[in-house]
């Protein structure tokens, strides 16, 4: 039970109790909420005895008194926009907001709704994914965020459709030390295929605890991206749960600039035969930041490929955790799987800690790992200054150099731009402009 | 010392002045007392054998770290070269080929070469050069190395051959023009018809108002790029100087001569 922790709102059950009487929704997704807080309440918020929290340390997180958010009215100015035509759904402090919304003409056979009104519409369509994806089973915040959202985004993609317009989804919160869960479920059947660009922010104090479900039918494709760019005081602490068939391909790339502390723990099952799965993830943390990634990538079937591409950048007295976990069953012959971890360090007390772990119970394999960790190469420094680029810029144009190398495969070309300039100047970079 | 200074600016056809320079690595003496005069449109050839303090010359000029200078001075256009930092002696038209030059991932090399090009300019309180112009400027200086335009593209020196990356160097040299260059040891490593191909755009850049210093362990080079002087260097000190007939000397006797006094030299240094 959580009596120990009474500061954490959300963590109690009359708080649950009162929450779940508001709602109006099937019953079969009450009894969801109800077994998720039972879940959670058996859970418990993480502590670092446990071995997948040991490097996180939630004590800034349990000393909050979080609330429910009150609705707030935001600009439209203060949302990003994708630079190219998009299905775009907004969202504050978890809950829709139609008016800062853009929904184009959509294809047949597509639906890019509000989770909590497709819900009403079509529960036949939710039901059968909603939570009930694999992973993810020991993550209190999942069954936290499983027993209290209100909203997200819901895209359904039927047998053979191909969206090709991007579908982006914001989720800003207003702070006041309150707590919101988005629920974003992804369902692409057979042969589907979507580019989803999910960016969190906000401003003041606040838990953003998200949850992603995608699940990829049989040579299904999905572009997904993440961008976390949380106020400085926020708390992130997001799951991924991904379940891709035959054939079907997952590119994902999490970008995590914001937050005093950060994490994001993603499963993904490739449990169909040529599944392959790329996910390119990049931190930039300076000051007192913590940020942190967890990765499971399960191969249950043969044929397999996955790569884990994960850098960070870290300054000041920053700490970053890469846990990446490539795990092979017996029966995923073929398994091609690669997963690199390089970190960055521009100051002698940031830390980063990496952590590969292999788990291969196939014998006709191919898997592979490295990590590195390092500061600027003095050599490329002086390269540089001995053609005359003073030192600032010499070290701002390798730092980019580093980062940016993760952005290089994101195909939305102004996506791709935007994040170029937004590290740029999170890392307070004096770049020129380059060709 | 500062009569000196006032004396060498009187002397405007001095390029580059070393003067009694003392360098240590790691606390290690590398440069023994080194005098040296370059005036513009002059080619200076420093041969010497490995370990005589050919490549330390070379980077103390250009400024890199861990190089001290425990005695001596170089001046460069009558100003004191050892109190500017890397970058601002190269914006004050000094450039040096480097031995091995450095594989940058993720900066290409057309950025970079742009980056360099306006950091220079800045530093002469000139805008930033207009676009047409540069692209004009790399197109005509690509021809002259023979370098293939993809290599614009790519990142700085990643995955070059031995020979690309000494191309690269001298295409840049090609590009920036600085009025003085060390090439260090720009022909290590290089097959016949790249070392041609890079004398060639070296002696494309040739000019009464630039000054070379080639630094090379082989008289080879020096087959293609002709020095109006020659100089032998070892432990550390310039012991022979003569005109490029010396290095055909070099070529015949070898370094054995110097490597078996050893002694003498050291002891007339002193």
């Amino acid at each position: 039970m959580t009596a120990a922790a009474p500061v954490f709102q959300d963590s109690s059950r009359p708080a649950f109790i009162e929450f779940a009487a508001d709602r109006r929704e099937p019953d079969a997704i009450a009894r969801l909420r109800r077994a998720a807080f039972d879940r959670f309440e058996t859970l418990g918020l993480p502590t670092r005895q446990q071995e997948a929290w040991r490097l996180t340390d939630l004590s800034a997180l349990k000393a909050m008194t979080f609330q429910r958010p009150a609705d707030a009215l935001i600009d439209a100015g203060a949302l990003p926009t994708l630079g190219l035509p998009a299905h775009r759904l907004a969202f504050v402090n978890g809950r829709f907001a139609p008016g800062l919304s853009h929904l184009r003409e959509m294809p047949d056979r597509a639906l890019i709704a509000s989770l909590d009104q497709a819900l009403l519409a079509y529960p036949q369509w939710i039901e059968p994914y909603l939570d009930r994806l694999p992973g993810l089973a020991q993550h209190p915040f999942t069954a936290l965020n499983t027993a209290f959202w209100e909203d997200g985004a819901f895209v359904h993609l039927s047998r053979g459709t191909v969206v090709e317009t991007p579908i982006h989804l914001i989720f800003h919160a207003a702070g006041g030390d309150s707590t919101v869960y988005p629920r974003l479920l992804l369902v692409l059947d057979e042969g589907a295929q979507a580019t989803v660009v999910v960016e969190y922010q906000g401003t003041g104090r606040y838990l953003n605890a998200p949850v992603t479900e995608a699940r990829l039918g049989d040579g299904a494709a999905l572009h997904y991206h993440q961008i976390q760019q949380e106020s400085p005081q926020a708390f992130h602490l997001g799951g991924i749960r991904l379940q891709q068939g035959r054939n079907s391909e997952a590119n994902l790339h999490l970008l995590s600039v914001g937050g005093q502390l950060a994490r994001t723990d993603l499963e993904a099952l490739l449990d169909g035969e040529g599944a392959s799965c790329t996910l390119n993830g990049l931190t930039l943390a300076r000051d007192q930041q913590f940020s942190d990634v967890h990765v499971r990538v399960d191969h249950a079937q043969p044929h397999g490929s996955s790569q884990q591409r994960f850098k960070s950048v870290l300054d000041g007295k920053a700490r970053t955790v890469f846990d990446g976990m490539i795990h092979v069953r017996p029966h995923a012959q073929k398994t091609d799987a690669r997963q690199v971890s390089r970190n960055l360090l521009l100051s002698r007390q940031a830390q980063a800690h990496s952590n590969p772990r292999l788990e291969i119970l196939a014998d006709d394999v191919k898997c592979g790992h490295g990590s590195t960790t390092g500061f600027l190469d003095p050599d490329a420094e002086f390269y540089l200054r001995a053609r005359g680029i003073p030192a600032a810029q010499a070290r701002a144009i390798l730092v980019h150099a580093f980062a940016n190398d993760s952005l290089n495969s994101i195909r939305l070309t102004p996506l791709r731009e935007r994040l170029a300039r937004l590290l740029a100047a999170d890392l307070a970079l004096d770049i020129m402009e380059g060709e | 010392m500062r009569a000196y200074i006032v004396e060498s600016r009187r002397e405007s056809s001095i390029m580059l002045e070393i003067r009694n320079l003392h360098a240590t690595v790691d606390g290690r003496e590398i440069l023994n007392g080194i005098d040296l005069i370059v005036r513009p449109g002059e080619v200076h050839a420093i041969m010497g054998p490995n370990g005589s303090g050919k490549s330390t010359l070379a980077n103390v000029i250009a400024g890199r770290e861990g190089y001290l200078v425990t005695e001596g001075a170089i001046h460069f256009d009558g100003k004191n070269l050892l109190d500017m930092a890397p970058e601002t002696r190269a914006c004050e038209g000094l450039f040096l080929a480097f031995q091995y030059p450095v594989e940058i991932p993720g900066v290409a090399n057309l950025y970079f070469l742009k980056a360099a090009v306006n950091a220079v300019r800045k530093y002469r309180g000139e805008p930033p050069v207009d676009a047409m112009d540069f692209w004009d400027l790399v197109h005509e200086r690509m021809e002259l190395v023979k370098m293939d335009e993809s290599m614009l593209k790519r990142s700085v020196n990643e995955g070059f051959s031995g020979g690309e990356k000494k191309r690269n160097e001298v295409f840049q040299m090609a590009v920036l023009q600085p009025r003085f260059a060390v090439l260090d040891e720009t022909d290590s490593g290089l097959d016949i018809d790249a070392l041609k191909v890079v004398a060639d755009g070296v002696n494309a850049l040739r000019s009464p108002e630039r000054g070379f210093l080639v630094i090379t362990h082989y008289q080879r080079l020096l087959d293609y790029i002709v020095p109006d002087h020659v100089h032998v260097l070892f432990n550390g000190r310039i012991v022979r100087s003569g005109g490029k007939e010396l290095a055909l000397e070099l070529e015949e006797q070898g370094y054995a001569l110097y490597n078996e006094e050893p002694g003498r030299a050291r002891r007339a240094a002193a």
